[in-house]
């Protein structure tokens, strides 16, 4: 709460009265508050401010949302792995250089939903639907899922709404430390507490505000400890001179904490953004070098380093991850099925098929 | 807001008209051969807005028409006066949407009106939030920041601007460089279509970025030099060329494997068989096609594919395209 820089709140006068609200305006205190009829009031003090991507992470909305869940949309042209998202908040507090929410999201304040029993129903109805497989659900792909956790508890909420679902994954993804909260319960089994990794001198550059690494690889040891599966995200992975030895050197801190077996899964997935990002994270960002590298503009819109390179970078962290027996639970994000076949080949010596080379399907 | 009650119709001569003062001038359309020609052969019939400032008329619309009236040596042409006490906002408003249904702004001219508007005290917010969505801009600060950076730039800038229909990116970019550097950069793009001015911009700044030397030592590159000079020279075509070695410098990695695929395809010397593949290397295919007008030809191509995969080194063209690296 106290790392929060929200200067004013905004409520949305349909939930004025939800038990959810109180709690929330309870624990933000004495700041600044004001009741309108929609977003779009919020929507407008952003848009004035000089920088609306930077404002909109200074304002908190509370709302209900219409609904929460839906399946991820992964990439035009690339292999999708099937997740499906649940918005619970929207936007996020840190503020990196080369996040695509900067844009994708507009004006949107950072948000907080409170008509939690309509995600209940939701849940509950997924549950009883969905007939075979392994879902993976997660809310990390609007928001970071633990960032906004003191405030919400946003985090326990869902694990109890997973508890004895087996075959449902949830995914709480974060560049941010571990919610006390989390301490607290039993963990079940198929809730996986996940962290996006870059190596220090990245997070210092690009990532701001967020836990540094060893922050992050502490609290993903200490939710191991105490039961939970963990996983990882190497995304986006950059590349720079040097970077290999960055990125070894944080594989190997990785490994020193976290025994492989509690390890769910580890993605990685290289720098990668659509093209209108480009003109407004080089303004809000022009210290990075990040955007200096060559791309290609992929047939999706997006700019990506090219084909060599980014199989060369998947390569060199198998390599890596290999020594520490995890290529099994490796998996690409956003990667066309071509850059996925020669990976498969490579991580699973051809004992999986293209069709199923996720780690929680095996 | 005006109404037509607050104009009266008068003939007026242009010689008494301030064109010194432009200040509700924010099109930049040039009178062009239509409507001198019409002008020359009817006069102007639609009368001009002029309103009365220091105790002469000053131009509200119809600078094209007065540019033409002059060039035909007319004297007296139709006007509306705008009446009363109409401060300089509410006349301006009066220009700004007399245009406005008229045709599209260029980004040079929504800019100006941004300036106008920002001049005559529309409050900022106001700007953003009414206009810049009629001008079709996000209505964002960023947004009316550039639009007054924009409208900053000297006219004959402006000018090229408005001529290739810039968007605001490119725009936004050539900002970036210093004033000495987007003088030598206008200089260089004046003649070229919008999209050739925003990829060489493009590169430059990209090419700054990675190499960290400023755009006069990288102009004076060899690869660079001899485009440059041809360009600056007004020759248009040398841009190709520009383009080429630039896009070559910002990809270090695709034009090093598409030079030695190149190299390779030469090498196999096919006669009747055009081999091609991805240049952006995503995909990893050879595409063969076979070229003949007659039986006799296909029978060579065939041939000479045939030949060719018995000698030449085609796993290297499959080993390049594979290619995976730095």
């Amino acid at each position: 709460m106290d790392g929060l820089q929200i200067k004013k709140v905004w409520l949305d006068r349909t939930v004025e009265r939800a038990p959810r609200t109180r709690f929330l305006l309870e624990k933000l205190g004495d700041r600044p508050l004001e009741i309108v009829e929609n977003v779009e009031a919020v929507k407008r003090a952003i848009r004035l401010s000089p920088d609306p991507a930077g404002e909109s992470k200074r304002h908190l909305f509370i709302t209900r949302q219409k609904s929460f869940i839906r399946p991820c949309p992964c990439s035009p042209g690339c292999f999708g792995c099937g997740y499906w998202t649940i918005d619970l908040d929207l936007n996020c507090p840190f503020d990196c250089s080369y996040c695509i929410l900067q844009k994708y999201l507009g004006f949107q304040p950072l948000t907080v939903a409170v008509n939690l029993e309509q995600l209940r129903l939701e849940l509950d109805k997924i549950f009883s639907q969905r007939a075979s497989g392994i879902i993976r659900m997660g809310t990390g792909e609007l928001a970071d899922s633990l960032a906004l956790d003191e405030l919400t508890g946003h985090s326990y909420f869902l694990i109890e709404c997973f508890r004895g679902q087996e075959r449902f994954q949830l995914e709480l993804k974060s560049k941010s430390s571990l919610p006390r909260s989390l301490l607290e319960i039993d963990p079940p089994e198929n809730v996986v507490l996940s962290w996006s990794l870059n190596p220090p001198e990245v997070i210092a550059r690009e990532e701001k505000g967020t836990a540094g690494l060893e922050e992050r690889l502490g609290a993903a040891a200490e939710a191991a400890r105490h039961g939970y599966r963990v996983g990882f995200h190497f995304d986006p992975i950059i590349h720079y001179t040097g970077w290999r030895q960055d990125y070894e050197r944080v594989i190997e801190s990785v490994f020193r904490q976290i025994p492989v077996e509690v390890i769910a899964w580890i993605s990685l997935g290289s720098l990668r953004f659509p093209a209108d990002l480009l003109p407004l994270a080089r303004r809000r960002f022009p210290e990075s070098r990040i955007y200096d590298h060559e791309f290609i503009r992929s047939q999706e819109g997006k700019y990506r380093y090219p084909r060599p390179l980014r199989q060369w970078l998947y390569q060199e962290m198998v390599v890596m991850l290999s020594g520490f027996q995890a290529e099994g639970r490796l998996y690409l994000c956003m990667e066309s099925a071509e850059v996925w076949r020669e990976f498969s080949e490579k991580i699973k010596k051809g004992r999986l098929k293209t069709a199923f080379p996720f780690p929680w399907q095996c | 807001m005006l109404g037509k009650d607050a104009m009266v119709y008068k003939v007026i001569r242009l010689a008494d008209i301030n064109q010194e003062d432009r200040r509700f001038r924010f099109t930049l359309n040039p009178a062009d051969r239509r409507l001198l020609n019409s002008v020359r052969e009817i006069g102007v019939l639609q009368p001009v807005i002029i309103i009365f400032r220091e105790n002469r008329p000053v131009l509200v619309d119809g600078w094209r028409r007065i540019e033409a009236a002059r060039a035909c040596r007319l004297i007296e042409l139709p006007a509306l006066e705008v009446t009363g006490q109409t401060d300089d906002l509410a006349v301006f408003l009066l220009a700004f949407f007399v245009n406005y249904g008229q045709r599209a702004f260029s980004l040079a001219e929504k800019s100006l009106a941004a300036r106008k508007f920002f001049e005559f005290r529309l409050h900022p917010d106001e700007i953003i939030e009414r206009i810049l969505p009629i001008l079709e801009l996000p209505p964002e600060r960023r947004m009316l920041e550039l639009m007054l950076e924009v409208s900053a730039l000297d006219e004959k800038f402006l000018a090229i601007i408005h001529r290739r229909d810039w968007k605001p990116s490119t725009a936004e970019l050539l900002l970036s460089f210093s004033p000495a550097e987007r003088a030598w950069l206008f200089l260089l793009v004046e003649r070229l279509s919008h999209n050739q001015q925003r990829e060489v911009i493009e590169n430059f700044f990209s090419l700054i970025r990675r190499t960290g030397r400023n755009l006069e030592e990288l102009a004076m590159e060899p690869e660079l030099a001899g485009a440059v000079d041809r360009l600056l020279k007004g020759e248009t075509d040398a841009v190709d060329r520009l383009l080429g070695a630039l896009r070559k410098a910002n990809s270090p990695l695709l034009s090093r494997v598409n030079k030695a695929m190149d190299e390779e395809i030469k090498r196999l010397s096919l006669s009747g068989v055009k081999v091609d593949y991805d240049r952006s290397l995503e995909k990893r295919g050879l595409r063969l096609e076979l070229e003949a007008s007659e039986f006799r030809e296909l029978k060579q191509a065939v041939k000479s594919l045939a030949d060719s995969l018995e000698t030449g080194d085609w796993n290297r063209l499959f080993e390049l395209l594979h290619y995976e690296g730095e």
